[in-house]
């Protein structure tokens, strides 16, 4: 009859059961899919209930947040509660360790400058990255020991300061420079003077840096810090001292103990096994008393290393030792054609290593890299065992304050957070790092 | 003419400096020269001051203060100890508490670890995120603390003696440490720990038979299961046939405190449940990441072969996950066993604590000691790696 064509209208779907969608839905597939799974979801509310009851009902319900002293924290909760004024009076210290109060200032700008320094790591539009990095590593420890340490200047002492500021103004100049007109800091400077040829301009640039020089040593020489002895550092200060120290010496150290592991020749390979073995058989307590009591044996009469360094060396040696490991692994991982291919271009070995192999064998190591460092923040507690003033010791000192006689759990669980905070950042910024350079790999 | 004679051999190039040192044998002597002459050099530097400053300083390097009587008592020691026996028997004591705790530690890790690492693949989420963090959180703090806390948060805020935490009526926890019962074994013990052995030799021979006979007619026998029947049910027959000679001393209050049985101090205690719940963290996440690195093609291949599930599991699965897990899980083994030095944070006596420190401040002979202590960890690690190295090459995947 009718000419209209018949179309096809297919009956819309039913929705999908409400069993199967939304919260309901993911609670049965993730939470209640068959018996077994069920129990073990009360299981764990039960679990969870019971910590996090235990610790928000400590920590937060139950705790005194004013106090004179810890006898008043027990008079008003006992134990049921934490008791954080303590904590709270020894924050300065537990930060500072026992630095003079009216130079503190001095740790702070150090930091700060650090911080200052590695930005332009970060920032997208900057190139000379490698320049700035090398220039963190190799001259901001001398700056960083005048500002912690400070005392007299020789001259070769404030030439190198003069070196380690220089090295941080050029780091900002040419970052600046580069943001904002594409060229480093030297060659702006040749622009300026309008150097005629490449010859000119390099000569411009390196006046250029000669003439900062000049201006930061003669500022240097006018600074006077009051010195602070070593055995005054403590706190986050010196676990951070310690562990970027040992951070900051351990992966070059680990490359090239790695190398030399991997060499043709017997005698460096044999040099290496035995010292990345050795280091690596025992455990960090043991080198650290062996370099506390042996190190003034070792050296000539007369040369006193104070404690700290001993540390700094124990737990430099020690992280290299695994360091090497982990870049040995990397390098393993590097295909044979990455080698074969170096050695047909013509590279020689310090080209093929630094231009082919570490590049692409550091980008795998990020992950273990990153889990070292972790370790190596965590085992600076270590030092607190043969005396030094570290995070760990100064929040155990809490409790054997007087006022607070006998506080130790509260200060533990501030310092848990703060190693807590440091390493999950770390895993995380990881993590992070391996996914963004992982992207050209992808399939 | 010959065509050989056209193949002339290059003319030896004149001797000059500028060959010499672009020689690849000449270049690798030279550098192993003087590495060879820099690490001599730095040794001997380093030797010749410390024998100077030990001949300054009256101090020798010999070993035979190990004769001498130590005269320190130790709070706990696994084998027999009195004060006043010989520095030997000191560090004898020192390596014997070192392996107890890493013996045990390295049980309860591997439980743990296990669960909490199945706990990371539940296909529950509250599991799943709640092992998460369990290893988050114990992963990212350190060690140290963990066992100090432990010791100063828990073992030692437990009740006096008079009041224990009663565990089962078996166990008792006071703040002085924790009691066992300990066995008392009779006459004829012997046996039952010889029929024991029998029976584990047993249970080995007929698996070796049970696989050996698979491989050949692939018939299968069930040589795990009987295997432990045999272990277990040898060694209660004749004890029950002998009359049970074993009768257990229990821990019982006198006066202010515990009489009898076995005991560990709190120390002990500590850091074993420090030890264990940390490096179960790292297991967990070693038995996760060996489980998911067996494709889940070998699942469905096995699936599509027509293997039962639970023979895809053991003859797919775990062999593969074991080649992947077994590795870095004995690694995670040796660092609990150098970790167990931190007890010396706590007093428990440990080889580092009772040798490294007490003996070492006791005798001032700090060379021998520390060579000592070093070599026995030393020991320790390449037993491992040597058992490991093994084993890597009997699981090797025979590539191409």
């Amino acid at each position: 009859m009718s000419d209209a064509p018949l179309v096809f209208a297919p009956r819309p779907a039913d929705p999908p059961p409400p069993s199967t969608i939304g919260v309901v839905g993911w609670m049965r597939a993730n939470l209640f899919s068959s018996v077994p799974n069920a129990i073990l979801t009360f299981l764990g509310i039960y679990i969870f209930y019971v910590v996090v009851s235990a610790i928000v009902n400590w920590a937060l319900v139950n705790a005194v947040w004013e106090a004179e002293n810890r006898r008043q924290c027990l008079d008003m909760v006992g134990r049921s509660g934490a008791c954080w004024p303590g904590v709270a009076a020894w924050i300065p210290n537990l930060i500072y360790g026992l630095y003079p109060k009216d130079q503190v200032w001095r740790i702070n700008t150090g930091f700060l400058i650090l911080i200052a320094w590695a930005v332009p790591l970060w920032l997208p539009r900057v190139r000379s990255k490698v320049a700035i990095g090398l220039s963190l590593v190799l001259a901001y420890p001398f700056l960083a020991s005048y500002f912690f340490h400070g005392g007299q200047q020789t001259l070769v002492w404030t030439a190198l300061i003069a070196l380690g500021a220089t090295a941080f103004a050029w780091t900002w100049l040419t970052s600046l420079a580069e943001m904002r007109f594409g060229l480093g800091f030297g060659p702006l400077v040749a622009r300026l003077f309008g150097a005629a040829d490449d010859e000119r301009a390099r000569r411009i640039g390196w006046g250029a840096l000669a003439a900062l020089y000049v201006l930061t040593f003669v500022i240097v020489s006018q600074l006077d810090f009051v010195e602070v002895q070593t055995r005054f550092w403590g706190g986050l200060f010196l676990t951070l001292v310690i562990s970027g120290i040992g951070i900051a010496f351990s992966l070059p150290a680990g490359v090239v103990l790695a190398l030399g592991r991997r060499s043709e020749m017997p005698l460096i390979r044999v040099f290496c096994v035995t010292f990345i073995e050795l280091f690596r058989s025992v455990p960090l307590i043991t080198i650290l008393f062996m370099f506390n009591t042996m190190l003034p044996l070792f050296l000539p009469e007369g040369v006193e290393v104070n404690r700290l360094l001993r540390a700094i060396v124990a737990v430099c040696l020690f992280a290299s030792a695994y360091m090497a490991e982990i870049v040995r692994g990397g390098l393993q991982a590097i295909p044979k054609g990455q080698y074969e291919a170096a050695a047909a271009m013509g590279l020689g070995f310090w080209q093929s290593t630094s231009l082919i192999i570490l590049p692409q064998a550091l980008r795998i190591m990020i992950p273990s890299i990153v889990g070292n460092f972790i370790g190596l923040f965590k085992d600076t507690t270590l030092v607190s065992i043969i005396g030094l003033f570290d995070l760990l010791s100064m929040s155990r000192a809490v409790g054997e304050d007087t006022r607070w006689l006998g506080l130790f759990i509260e200060p533990f669980f501030f310092i848990t957070l703060i190693y807590f905070v440091f390493c999950f950042l770390m895993s995380q910024y990881s993590l992070n790092l391996e996914r963004r350079l992982g992207e050209g790999q992808r399939r | 003419m010959s065509q050989s004679t056209a193949i002339r051999r290059p003319a030896t190039p004149p001797l000059r400096l500028g060959t010499l040192a672009n020689d690849a044998t000449v270049r690798s002597v030279f550098y192993q020269a003087v590495t060879f002459v820099c690490v001599v050099g730095l040794i001997w530097y380093l030797v010749s001051n410390t024998i100077a400053n030990m001949a300054t300083r009256g101090m020798s390097a010999g070993f035979d203060f190990l004769d001498v009587s130590a005269g320190f008592n130790i709070a706990f020691t696994l084998i027999p100890y009195r004060e006043g026996d010989s520095y030997l028997r000191v560090f004898q004591v020192g390596i014997a508490n070192t392996l107890l705790v890493a013996a045990i530690g390295v049980v309860f890790a591997s439980i743990l670890g296990l669960v909490v690492g199945l706990g990371r693949l539940s296909t529950n989420w509250l599991i799943r995120t709640l092992a998460r963090w369990y290893v988050e959180i114990l992963r990212n703090t350190p060690l140290l603390l963990q066992i100090i806390a432990w010791y100063f948060g828990v073992f030692n805020l437990l009740p006096l003696p008079r009041a224990s935490v009663d565990l089962g009526g078996v166990m008792y926890l006071n703040n002085r440490g924790a009691y066992f019962p300990a066995p008392v074994p009779g006459e004829g013990f012997g046996l039952v720990l010889l029929a024991l052995v029998a029976a584990l030799i047993g249970a080995v021979l007929l698996h070796l038979w049970a696989r050996q006979r698979f491989r050949a007619t692939g018939r299968p026998f069930p040589s795990v299961l009987v295997g432990i029947a045999l272990v277990l049910v040898a060694p209660t027959l004749v004890y029950l046939l002998l009359g049970a000679p074993l009768t257990w001393d229990w821990p019982v209050l006198r006066g202010f405190n515990f009489q009898g049985g076995f005991s560990v101090p709190p120390a002990f205690c500590a850091l074993v449940v420090a030890l264990s719940i940390y490096t179960s963290c790292f297991i967990a996440e070693i038995v996760r990441a060996g489980i998911q690195s067996v494709g889940h093609g070998q699942t469905e291949a096995a699936r599509a072969l027509g293997v039962k599930p639970s023979r895809t599991m053991r003859f797919i699965i775990l062999p593969q996950a074991m080649r992947v897990i077994i590795p870095p899980l004995i690694s995670q083994y040796l660092n609990l066993t150098k970790n167990s030095s931190l007890a010396i944070a706590i007093g428990f006596p440990d080889l580092v604590s009772v040798w490294m420190n007490t003996s070492l401040n006791q005798s001032g002979r700090a060379i021998p000691i520390v060579a000592m202590t070093m070599g026995f960890y030393c020991v320790v690690s390449l037993a491992v790696s040597f058992v490991l190295n093994s084993y890597n090459r009997r699981i090797l995947l025979r590539e191409r």
